[in-house]
């Protein structure tokens, strides 16, 4: 029996996933259940188990630069070493298919014939192969080339000789790293796709100030983010539309309230998920948050500590940006944006007084959620972070 | 480390090998009395006895058949074909019997038979006497075939053979016996199915083995001088073949000539070569080229025999051409 390893599908929007490395080679014994493979899909990595047990019979796809879609076949088991393995046959079939389409040659075709061979260009399979890996058009060499087969080395020179060229234009070019290209696939198709809008208040900070304080006096060290997390996750329940997915034209609520923090990584931004805070008090919600960070900025972010992602908070205060909004990261429909915390002078009754305040800026997808009710969210937001008390009536 | 020829290190290997085990004996035309056409089993029936060092008769069948009936029986016989030309009279009992035997018994029998031959042209014996013919002996599944070039190789080869448990066809090289090289004092084994590279370089690749190998290197050495990098691999053992070696220089260098002195038609550099397209397709600059003997009977005058084979200056040749 032969079984097909496909390219999973883990998570509503994954559509394609990188193959990061195979742990087992061809010919190699597998049991259900081992881990046979590593693939990369929205920034995390996760592990791919076998499903049968069997021969690892063949690997149709290395480690990819390139996408793979996902439930593309990527390689074959069998119960034995000796059953045939399809790929083969297929790409034998395919190859049948391709030369019964190829259409007899028409009389008086001789002519175009040939001059479609003199157009042909000739380049050693070594040269064909970098040029492919490297993104050149093998056109481009022989135009340059005085004729002759193009080498592995024509090739080679050709790439040092376009880095030179962009160097003396004071420029260089580089192709996306993977991470890279999911952030750019995402955010693009993000921000051409969902119509954003973006709702900003200013939050008085002097209450969360006082027991930030407090609470560093009994030895706690929770950031400003941990506060945020907290409040937020108190809020959302009564704005249940905050805490959804919008997938294939519907909206998917979910229960839990599950928050996703942005973190800067040495490879990009990645966005661990924070799962289940409702009942989490500050203190569980700083060690999942600063966990999660850790995690993310080792690199060591799996499937599930991405995948489901909804809400997000992302915060550059640290560099002193007071207000900026961000791009949703699907098929979430809510982020928001927390700047610095700046002293400011507050006018309560008729008395000037120096607090501090902070804005945020909610960007909000509008087929999910209108104005009126990011508003009422805001207001809600700031009204529980203003008097933390209103959080126990 | 000392220096001996391929003679005394074939001669080393036999006999250390029937001392450590007394199941391995030796048979063939004139190798007790007279001590081998080229001298390699010289002084071993002083030491072992008739019993172990026998004459045959003039029968090459009846020297593969007995050596394939005594190592079913539990023996590891060593027996001498004196010219691989003479494979002929022998093909049935090789071809049928010792590579299938094993197969066909389903695996209840082994046939640790070895049996030692010598092939090749540069004595101007002509037709009968100097031919290559390991492509024929590659084509049989079931035997492994070796051709050593160095005084070391052989003697670790010859070694591993005489201990291997399936049949071994050992092709010497005339023109090696008297040439010298380091071989290491201590006992030692060199693995069948491992090619060797002796000279590493960046440029090309030449695939070669037995005589051609010293042919190979002296033309290296001369294409040196002209800035060209010439990595060459001994395949050492051409059934199996060593792929991954072959592999691993050729995704190098990305050029391959391949040097062999059987002629050129249906030769074993096809076999190599075809080996190369399969697995290193990806990899080649240029088109596999072959500097092999040319398909003629070996003539018997030796200004045309020296033409027949390839020579330094035709590998050296034969190398530009894939340079260009």
């Amino acid at each position: 029996m032969i079984y097909e390893i496909i390219m999973p599908k883990l998570g509503e929007t994954m559509e394609e996933g990188y193959i990061n490395k195979w742990l087992k080679n061809e010919g190699d014994r597998v049991r259900k259940g081992e881990v046979i493979l590593e693939v990369m899909s929205d920034k995390t990595n996760f592990e791919v188990e076998s499903q049968h047990e069997g021969f690892l019979r063949k690997i149709l796809i290395q480690s990819s630069d390139k996408p793979v879609p996902v439930t593309t076949i990527i390689g074959y088991i069998s119960d034995s070493m000796d059953e045939e393995i399809p790929a083969i046959a297929k790409e034998e079939k395919q190859q049948e298919a391709s030369l019964k389409e190829k259409k007899p040659p028409e009389e008086g075709s001789l002519e175009k014939k040939e001059t479609q061979f003199s157009t042909r260009i000739i380049a050693s399979p070594a040269a064909k192969k970098l040029a492919s890996e490297m993104g050149i058009n093998l056109k481009d060499i022989a135009d340059l080339k005085a004729g002759g087969r193009i080498e592995k080395k024509d090739v080679e020179d050709y790439a040092l000789h376009i880095k030179e060229k962009q160097m003396e234009a004071g420029k260089k070019i580089e192709q996306l790293s993977p991470v890279r290209k999911i952030i750019a696939d995402r955010l693009s198709w993000s921000k051409q796709n969902i119509p954003h809008y973006y709702l900003s208040t200013k939050i008085n900070m002097n209450s969360i100030e006082q027991m930030k304080e407090l609470s560093n006096r009994q030895g706690k060290d929770f950031t400003y983010t941990d506060f945020i997390l907290f409040f937020v996750s108190r809020v959302i329940p009564d704005f249940p539309l905050l805490n959804t997915s919008f997938i294939n034209g519907e909206i998917h609520q979910f229960n839990s309230i599950d928050i996703g923090i942005a973190v800067n990584t040495e490879n990009g931004l990645v966005v661990p998920v924070l799962r289940d805070l409702r009942n989490k008090s500050i203190e569980e919600i700083s060690i999942l948050r600063s966990n999660a960070m850790d995690k993310a900025r080792k690199g060591q972010l799996e499937k599930k500590d991405t995948e489901n992602c909804r809400f997000v908070l992302t915060n550059l205060g640290m560099f002193g940006v007071m207000q900026f909004q961000a791009i949703i990261n699907p098929p979430g429909t809510a982020i928001m944006a927390v700047g610095s915390i700046e002293k400011e002078p507050i006018i309560s009754g008729e008395i000037i007084t120096v607090g501090k305040t902070m804005w945020v800026t909610l960007s909000l997808d509008h087929r999910v959620i209108d104005g009126a009710y990011g508003g009422a969210f805001l207001k809600k937001l700031r009204m529980i972070m203003e008097n933390p008390a209103t959080a126990l009536l | 480390m000392r220096e001996i020829t391929y003679r005394q290190a074939l001669n080393e290997a036999l006999d250390e090998e029937m001392a450590r085990d007394e199941k391995v004996f030796l048979m063939g035309e004139d190798i007790a009395i007279y001590g081998g056409a080229y001298g390699v089993t010289s002084g071993l029936l002083n030491k072992y006895g008739e019993e172990r060092v026998r004459d045959t008769p003039i029968s090459e069948a009846a020297i593969v058949g007995a050596g394939l009936g005594s190592a079913l029986l539990g023996y590891r016989p060593v027996v001498e074909i004196m010219y691989i030309d003479f494979i002929g009279l022998c093909m049935d009992q090789l071809n049928n019997q010792v590579a299938k035997i094993r197969y066909m018994f389903g695996g209840k029998c082994t046939v640790p038979l070895t049996i030692r031959t010598e092939g090749g042209a540069g004595r101007t014996l002509g037709a009968h006497h100097s031919q290559s013919l390991e492509a024929w002996l590659m084509h049989i599944p079931g035997i492994k075939v070796v051709m050593p070039a160095t005084p070391a190789d052989a003697k670790g080869l010859l070694k591993s053979s005489i201990r291997d448990n399936n049949p071994v066809v050992f092709i010497e090289h005339k023109m090696l016996y008297n040439t010298k090289g380091f071989v290491p004092e201590n006992e030692y084994l060199v693995p069948i199915g491992v090619a060797d590279i002796k000279r590493t370089g960046n440029d090309v690749t030449v695939l070669t083995y037995s005589r051609m190998l010293l042919f190979s290197l002296k033309a290296a050495e001369i294409l040196e001088k002209d800035g060209i990098s010439v990595e060459v691999v001994d395949l050492r053992t051409l059934l199996p073949l060593d792929k991954t070696t072959i592999k691993n220089s050729v995704m190098k260098t990305n050029r391959v000539v391949i040097v062999e002195e059987d002629t050129k038609t249906a030769g074993a550099g096809a076999e190599i070569g075809m080996t190369v397209v399969e697995e290193c397709f990806d990899y080649l600059d240029a088109p596999v080229k072959r500097v092999a003997g040319a398909d003629v009977p070996m003539p018997k005058a030796p200004n045309l025999e020296s033409l027949a084979i390839p020579s330094v200056e035709t590998i050296v040749q034969g190398i530009m051409e894939v340079m260009k």
